[in-house]
C-alpha cells in the first residue's frame, strides 16, 4: 500500500477571469494543505465574462465557499433570477418562463402536467401557465423573497440564482483566493514545457522569462485552450451543426424599463438576443450564426434593441459550440470556455466550470497522475456536456417559425437520437425522459416543451380518473392562492435596495 | 388521449407473489382497468417467488398498495432483516455485514469509508460494519425499526417470508380490489407479424385477449417467450447456475442477519425454515450440493444467469424471472420485480404501445439490472478463494461498469454514480472493504481532519452504538410484541 505523500501538489492555473479565479478560490479554500496555488494573468489579456446570468448551483458553491450572499451580490451588484424568460422561440409573439421551480405543488403521485394536458387537449379555457407555478408568478410580477423551506407548501416551490457582474465577480473570488495563500503573477504565457518522455506539462515560460514549474495545469485561458488545445492538441468535437451560432456581440446599457428578477432570452433573425438585468446597468448581447446575419448588422440590430443609451461600444466574441474531446489529459485540467462551449441560452457556463471544479476537488490528484481520476473526471463532464447539448438543441428545434433562413435551418435540421426520442416520449406520453443526475430536470423540460408548443397527445392515464370540473377548480384555486402569496411578497427591486444594495466601485 | 385509446384490460399470467404483487398494483393504483391473473401452475425455479430474503423495498412497495405493517408483515409472520453476513468470501479476513443503513458519518467534508481507509493505514482499527448501527444492531441479534434520537434512526429493513402467508395475504389483497383470479394453463400464444400477443389460448380450449400483458410465469416466460428469445449472458460473472432449497421445518426463527457462506463451488444461506445452496453445476453435483446442504432439498433449480435486454416489445412485458434471472446472492428477485411493476405502473402505456415507451421503459430497466449484476459480480471478483470456480471468475475481466467502479475504488476510495443504481454507496463501500479491496491512497479531502480527531469522531461513534444497543430489544422478543399487540 502506498503510502500518503505530504509533498503539495503546485497548481498553476494559467489565466485569471471567472473560471480562473473560481478554481483558485475553491482550491485555496477547500484544499489547503493540500495543494499551493499560482495563478497567471496578464491585464493585456480581456476576460469574456459574458456569464453574467448563472444557475441555482452556485448557491451551494459560494456557500461551500463561506460567501456571505448579501455581501457578495453588493460587490458584483448581483440582482436575483427566478428564471428565463424565452420570447418568440416557439412563434413570433409567444413568451414563456423556464422556471427554477416546479409547476403546480409540486407533491401528488402523479405530476401536474400530466392533468395539464389533459385539459389542454380537452380544450378548456386554461390560465397562462405561468399562473400556475409559484416561481413564474414571481417572476412576472417582478417581485421577490427567498423560498420558506421551513413552512413549505407553495412558497417552497422554487429555487433561485443571481444575475451578476462578471466583472466583478472574478475580482471578488481572487481577493477570497489571495487571502487564503493563492498567488498572482502578472504575465503572458510564451512557451510551454514538456517531458519528453510522459508528455507531461513541466512549466510554462512567461513573458518575463521567469518559468514556473507544476504538478498539475489548469487551463483557464478562455477560447484560445492554450495548453489543452494549442500545446496538448487535444481535438475538438464539433456540434455546430446542431448549435449554430457562433458569434456574440455584446453591449451594456442603462435599465429604462424594469430590473426583472430573470433573463430574457429574445429569438432574432439569426439567433437570440440576451437581456440580463444587474442593479446598475443591463447587460444586452446578440448571439447568431454568422452564416445568417453579417457582424455589422448584428451590431446594428443589438444598438437598435436595446431599451437605453449604451454604456461601451458593441464588443465581439467569437467561438463554436462543442467540446475537447477530454478535458483532463496529462496533468492539465481545462476549465470553461478553455475546454468546450455550449452558447449562453441556458446559462450553463459558470455552471460548466463548477461541476469540473467540483469532480476534480473529488478526483484531486497526488504529484502522480492516476489515470482513473482522469478517466472518472471526463466521463462526468462529458455527462454534463452532452445532457445540455440536447436541452440546447430543443429550443431552436421546437419550433413553427419560418421567417427567416436561420430558422428554416434549425427547424429542419437532423437532430440527435437522444433528443429525437426524448420529444417523441413527450409527444406522444407527456413523459420527460428522468434521470437522477445532470443539470436540467423535468420542470425544465416541461417549460420549454409547453412553453414552445409541443403539446403532448397522451399523458399518464391515471390523470384522466379525475372529474374535470374538480381538476378546473383545482386549477383556479391554485392559481388564486399562488397570485395571492406573491402578492404579498416585496418587489424586486426593493427587496434589493434593503437587502444587498451594491457598493460604489 | 381518448377514452378510447386508453388500455382497458391486463392479464398477468403467474400464480406466484411476482404476478400477484404485478396484478394487485396494477388494479389498485390504475383502479379503471380490468386486471385479470392467469393462474398457470407455480414455477418451481421462479427465484422472484421462491426465496424468503427481500430487500428494503418490499414494505414500502405494500405502502403504496395501502397494505400496512400488521396485515403486510406482521400477520403474515414474516420476520425482520437488517442485512447480510458474509463468511468465507474473502480467506484471511474477518466475516464481514452488509446491513442497510449507513456505516459511520462524514467527518469535515470527506466521507466516512475515506476516513476508515486512512485508520486502517495507521494501525489496528474496528472492523468497517462495528461503524455501522443495524450491523451491530444484528450481529446481537436484535431488532428496532428505525428510532428517531438514537443511533438506530436512519436503518432500512427487508424481511424473511413465510411464503406461502406472504401469497395468501396479497393474493386475497388483490381479489379484494378487485382482480379476476383465472385458473387456465397456456396452450398457445398467438403473436402478430409486429410482435403483439393478439391472444392466449388455454389447454382447455378458451381463449383470452388483452390490451397488455404481463409475463410473470417465471424462466420459462410462457407469454413474452413467443414473441422472442434475446438475452444477455452473465454466466461468466455470475458462476453460479445451480440451485437447491429446502424447507426445515424444525429451523430456528428467521434470523435478523442472514448468513451466506461461500463454499468450493458458490455459496450457502441459512434463512430460518428456508436453506439453500448456491453453486456452478460444472464445479460441484448436485448429489454433494444437496450433502452440503445438510437437508432434503426439492428438485435442482437451474438458472441462466442474464436478462432479456427487451423484457417489454409491443404489447408485452416480462417481469421477475422471466424477464432477468440472477442467483439470490443479496436477495435482488423479488425486488427486481417489484421495481419492474412500478415502473410499469409510472409509465402505463395506451393501445398504441408507442416504440419510444418501451425503448425508455427497456434503457432504465437493463440499467437497473445490470447495476445489481455489477454489484453481484463484486462479490466473486473481489473474493479471495483459491478453488478453480473462483479462480476462474477472478481471472474474467469484469463488466465496463464494474470495471470503472472497482479501478475508482481500488485507486482512492471513489464510488462513481450510475443511474439506476439499487444499492447505496454505503452498501458498495461495505462488501468492498469487507471483503478486503482496500484503497491504494487516502483521498486528499481526508486530511484536513488531524488523525486523531478522527480517530476520536470514529470512538464516539462506536461508543453511542455500544450504549444504546442494550437498550433494545431481541428480534423474537420484537415480533412477540408485535403479535401482542394485534392480538389484544
Amino acid at each position: 500500500m502506498a503510502k500518503v505523500t505530504n509533498d503539495k501538489v503546485r497548481v498553476v492555473i494559467v489565466g485569471g477571469g471567472t473560471a480562473g479565479w473560481m478554481a483558485g478560490a475553491a482550491f485555496t479554500r477547500l484544499l489547503s494543505g493540500q495543494c499551493s496555488v499560482r495563478l497567471i494573468e496578464s491585464d493585456a489579456i480581456g476576460v469574456v465574462g459574458v456569464g453574467e446570468a448563472t444557475l441555482p448551483h452556485i448557491r451551494a458553491f459560494n456557500e461551500r465557499l463561506g460567501i456571505a450572499e448579501a455581501d457578495f451580490m453588493a460587490r458584483t451588484a448581483a440582482t436575483f433570477k427566478l428564471g428565463i424568460e424565452f420570447r418568440d422561440w416557439g412563434r413570433v409573439g409567444d413568451s414563456y418562463i423556464h422556471p427554477f421551480g416546479t409547476f403546480g405543488r409540486g407533491a401528488g403521485a402523479i405530476d401536474f402536467h400530466h392533468y395539464w394536458a389533459r385539459l389542454l387537449r380537452e380544450g378548456h379555457d386554461l390560465p397562462p401557465l405561468d399562473d400556475v407555478s409559484y416561481a413564474c408568478k414571481l417572476a412576472r410580477d417582478a417581485r421577490f423573497d427567498h423560498p420558506d423551506q421551513k413552512r413549505g407548501g407553495l412558497p417552497s416551490t422554487f429555487g433561485y440564482a443571481y444575475q451578476f457582474d462578471a466583472l466583478l465577480f472574478a475580482p471578488y473570488l481572487r481577493q477570497l483566493a489571495e487571502e487564503a495563500g493563492a498567488v498572482r503573477t502578472e504575465g503572458m504565457v510564451v512557451d510551454v514545457e514538456r517531458d519528453g518522455e510522459s508528455g507531461l506539462i513541466r512549466a510554462v515560460v512567461l513573458d518575463s522569462g521567469e518559468r514556473v514549474e507544476g504538478d498539475l495545469f489548469i487551463d483557464c485561458s478562455g477560447f484560445r485552450s492554450l495548453l489543452l488545445g494549442q500545446t496538448l492538441e487535444e481535438p475538438f468535437e464539433d456540434w455546430s451543426r446542431w448549435l449554430p451560432t457562433d458569434r456574440a456581440v455584446a453591449m451594456p446599457c442603462r435599465t429604462e424599463t424594469s430590473v426583472t428578477p430573470y433573463t430574457s432570452a429574445i429569438a432574432m433573425p439569426a439567433g437570440w438576443r440576451w437581456r440580463i438585468p444587474l442593479q446598475h446597468r443591463t447587460g444586452n448581447g446578440y448571439v447568431y450564426a454568422s452564416d445568417f446575419i453579417s457582424d455589422a448588422d448584428a451590431a446594428r440590430v443589438l444598438e437598435e434593441a436595446v431599451e437605453g443609451a449604451p454604456l461601451a461600444a458593441p464588443r465581439q466574441l467569437r467561438f463554436k459550440a462543442g467540446r475537447r474531446r477530454r478535458s483532463w489529459v496529462g496533468n492539465c485540467v481545462a476549465l470553461g470556455l478553455a475546454s468546450g462551449f455550449l452558447e449562453p441560452l441556458e446559462s450553463t457556463s459558470i455552471y460548466l466550470v463548477q461541476q469540473a471544479i467540483t469532480a476534480l476537488i473529488e478526483l484531486f490528484p497526488t504529484r502522480e497522475m492516476a489515470a482513473s481520476d482522469r478517466d472518472e473526471f471526463n466521463r462526468i463532464i462529458d455527462l454534463e456536456y452532452d445532457r445540455i447539448r440536447d436541452f440546447l438543441i430543443l429550443h431552436y428545434h421546437a419550433t413553427t417559425r419560418d421567417d427567416s433562413p436561420f430558422w428554416n435551418y434549425v427547424r429542419t435540421m437532423p437532430i440527435p437520437d437522444s433528443l429525437a426520442e426524448k420529444m417523441e416520449l413527450w409527444r406522444k406520453r407527456a413523459r420527460v425522459v428522468k434521470y437522477r443526475e445532470g443539470v436540467f430536470l423535468d420542470a425544465s423540460w416541461i417549460a420549454v416543451y409547453l412553453g414552445q408548443g409541443i403539446m403532448p397527445e397522451g399523458w399518464d392515464p391515471r390523470a384522466d380518473t379525475a372529474a374535470t370540473p374538480d381538476l378546473l377548480r383545482a386549477v383556479g384555486d391554485l392559481r388564486a392562492e399562488i397570485a395571492a402569496d406573491v402578492g404579498t411578497r416585496p418587489g424586486h427591486r426593493a427587496f434589493l435596495e434593503r437587502y444587498c444594495p451594491m457598493v460604489a466601485a | 388521449m381518448s377514452v378510447a385509446d386508453r388500455i382497458g384490460h391486463v392479464l398477468v399470467a403467474g400464480s406466484g407473489l411476482t404476478a400477484w404483487y404485478a396484478a394487485a398494483a396494477l388494479k389498485r393504483r390504475a383502479p379503471f382497468l380490468t386486471v385479470t391473473l392467469l393462474a398457470t401452475a407455480p414455477a418451481a425455479d421462479a427465484l422472484a417467488d421462491r426465496i424468503a430474503c427481500t430487500l428494503p423495498s418490499l414494505p414500502g412497495f405494500q405502502a403504496d398498495l395501502g397494505i400496512g405493517q400488521d396485515d403486510g408483515v406482521t400477520r403474515t409472520g414474516a420476520g425482520y432483516r437488517l442485512g447480510t453476513r458474509f463468511i468465507g468470501w474473502a480467506e484471511g479476513r474477518p466475516d464481514y455485514v452488509h446491513a442497510y443503513d449507513g456505516y459511520g458519518h462524514p467527518i469535515g467534508s470527506a466521507a466516512f469509508h475515506l476516513h476508515w481507509v486512512r485508520a486502517t493505514q495507521d494501525g489496528a482499527v474496528a472492523p468497517y460494519d462495528a461503524f455501522s448501527p443495524a450491523a451491530q444492531l444484528a450481529r446481537a441479534g436484535r431488532f428496532v425499526p428505525p428510532t428517531p434520537d438514537t443511533p438506530f434512526a436512519g436503518h432500512d429493513y427487508g424481511l424473511t417470508l413465510d411464503l406461502d402467508r406472504q401469497l395468501a395475504m396479497i393474493r386475497a389483497f388483490a381479489t379484494h380490489v378487485g382482480v379476476i383470479e383465472m385458473p387456465g394453463e397456456i396452450a398457445q400464444v398467438a403473436v402478430d407479424t409486429r410482435g403483439f400477443v393478439t391472444g392466449v389460448t388455454l389447454t382447455d380450449g378458451r381463449t383470452v385477449a388483452a390490451d397488455l400483458y404481463v409475463d410473470a410465469t417465471g424462466p420459462a416466460a410462457t407469454l413474452r417467450g413467443a414473441v422472442d428469445d434475446e438475452w444477455q449472458d452473465w454466466h461468466a460473472w455470475l458462476p453460479c447456475d445451480r440451485i437447491l432449497l429446502a424447507m426445515d421445518p424444525a429451523g430456528e426463527g428467521a434470523p435478523v442477519l442472514t448468513e451466506v457462506t461461500a463454499h468450493a463451488a458458490g455459496w450457502r444461506w441459512s434463512s430460518g425454515e428456508q436453506r439453500g445452496i448456491a453453486y456452478s453445476a460444472a464445479n460441484l453435483s448436485d448429489a454433494a450440493a444437496a450433502a452440503m446442504l445438510g437437508a432434503t432439498p426439492d428438485a435442482a433449480i437451474a438458472i441462466r444467469p442474464g436478462t432479456r435486454p427487451r423484457p417489454w416489445r409491443g404489447n408485452c412485458i416480462a417481469i421477475g424471472d422471466a424477464a432477468t434471472q440472477v442467483e439470490p446472492l443479496e436477495w435482488c428477485n423479488l425486488h427486481l420485480a417489484l421495481s419492474a411493476i412500478d415502473r410499469l405502473i409510472a409509465m402505463l402505456p395506451d393501445r398504441h404501445m408507442a416504440e419510444v415507451e418501451a425503448a425508455d421503459y427497456n434503457r432504465q430497466t437493463l440499467a437497473e439490472v445490470e447495476r445489481v449484476r455489477d454489484f453481484l459480480a463484486a462479490h466473486y471478483r473481489t473474493a479471495h478463494r483459491p478453488e478453480p470456480m473462483w479462480q476462474a471468475v477472478a481471472d474474467t475481466a469484469p463488466p465496463p461498469g464494474l470495471a470503472h467502479t472497482l479501478a475508482q475504488f481500488a485507486e482512492r476510495g471513489r464510488l462513481p454514480f450510475y443511474e439506476e443504481e439499487t444499492f447505496t454507496r454505503d452498501s458498495w463501500a461495505a462488501i468492498l472493504l469487507g471483503q478486503g479491496l482496500i484503497p491504494r491512497r487516502v483521498d486528499p479531502l481526508v486530511h484536513f481532519t488531524p488523525p486523531e480527531d478522527t480517530r476520536r469522531a470514529m470512538t464516539r461513534m462506536t461508543d453511542a452504538i455500544a450504549a444504546a444497543l442494550p437498550h433494545t430489544p431481541a428480534h423474537a422478543q420484537w415480533r412477540a410484541a408485535q403479535m401482542r399487540r394485534l392480538a389484544r
